[in-house]
């Protein structure tokens, strides 16, 4: 038995995820927390707040949420049960964010809080917004060039 | 010079057998749940056993299966000569910290999940070349202190695979002797280390 036999054995015996189910419960728990997200929203536009300002007032709640729901420990249930679906919308973030907080609190408030705070979403923090300046920069030339190439040709 | 207690590529017998005189063990609520909850000397209810911080229950696990095994032991803890112990924090904290007031010179160790086994052969060494009549073996780790360590937060909410490994809560203790009557040591075979894994399967 050689290497690539071995590691087909073992793939052949080990119990695999459910992966019909598992994309329905994220869909359908994603989609609860994106309803929520628009309740907020007609709500806050009835109090008559104009539209920039409502889609904040939707992320700030939705972040207060799951940051109270993880503190409560109660998010990480429903991650278990969702996986991506309470993930990807921005409570997943919130939460990877208050999760180390908590954990790290037995360390102290500045080198354990304040410094593990971001062990999580710290890359992508950091490639999220470094791809942003990419992109937007790379936008920026083309667009100067084509104004460039426009003012040339007249 | 002639290593005669060398045999073949990388195994070593023993001149003497090396006894294994007591053993204890301390563990988690999962694995009081597991089939083998009755060979354990002590499970534990939760997590934290009384404690603020995982890493301080994990000291205690290991402080409390260190003391259990000599007592069980019936010999005195200044009749032994080293403890051997290793666990899977930063610095070896929770060992080092567990046998901090037991007044045995203390070797900390790292092997991931063969500290164990790592602890009993570096002990039968230390009995069979004479330096140790009496020499304590031990390791632990728990689930949330390595989850810390190594992976997610606990609070964070991610899925975990069918196949994923779970850390033990617990610790295991032996102290090893040179006279006894109990099951012994008498070889052992470290595994060369090499970048393609076990060359089992190459």
């Amino acid at each position: 038995m050689n290497k690539e036999d071995y590691q087909k054995y073992v793939e052949d015996k080990s119990p695999k995820s459910p992966l019909l189910l598992d994309c329905l419960k994220a869909f359908a728990v994603g989609g609860l927390i994106c309803a929520i997200g628009q309740i907020i929203f007609y709500l806050s536009s009835s109090y008559g707040l104009e539209e920039k300002l409502c889609y904040t007032v939707v992320s700030i709640s939705l972040v207060f949420l799951s940051s109270f729901l993880t503190a409560l420990n109660v998010f990480n249930r429903i991650g278990k049960f969702a996986g991506a679906g309470s993930l990807i919308p921005i409570t997943g973030f919130a939460n990877s964010i208050v999760s180390p907080a908590m954990e790290y609190k037995s360390e102290g408030y500045i080198m354990g809080v304040g410094s593990k705070m971001f062990t999580v979403a710290g890359p992508v923090l950091v490639y999220g917004i470094s791809t942003s300046i990419l992109v937007r920069n790379y936008v920026y030339f083309i667009k100067f060039y084509i104004s460039y190439f426009n003012l040339k040709r007249r | 010079m002639i290593f005669i207690k060398k045999v073949g590529e990388q195994s070593y017998i023993l001149a003497n057998p090396v006894y294994i005189l007591e053993t204890a063990s301390i563990v988690g609520p999962k694995e009081k749940d597991g089939p083998l909850h009755a060979c354990f000397d002590k499970c534990l209810e939760d997590e934290f056993w009384n404690e603020k911080t995982w890493e301080k229950a994990e000291t205690k696990i290991l402080r409390e299966t260190i003391n259990t095994c000599v007592s069980k032991s019936k010999i005195a803890s200044s009749s032994i000569d080293f403890c051997f112990a290793g666990d899977l924090l930063n610095q070896c904290i929770s060992s080092s910290f567990g046998v901090r007031d037991s007044n045995i010179p203390f070797f900390g160790i790292f092997g991931a999940c063969s500290t164990f086994a790592e602890s009993l052969i570096l002990g039968s060494i230390v009995i069979d070349g004479d330096f140790a009549q009496n020499v304590l073996c031990a390791a632990s780790s728990h689930f949330c202190s390595a989850e810390k360590q190594f992976r997610f937060p606990l609070e964070l909410g991610n899925q975990r695979t069918p196949t994923n490994q779970w850390t033990v809560t617990g610790s295991g203790a032996a102290i090893l002797s040179k006279v006894s009557n109990g099951p012994k040591i008498t070889a052992f075979t470290p595994r060369k280390n090499n970048r393609y894994g076990n060359k089992r399967f190459k």
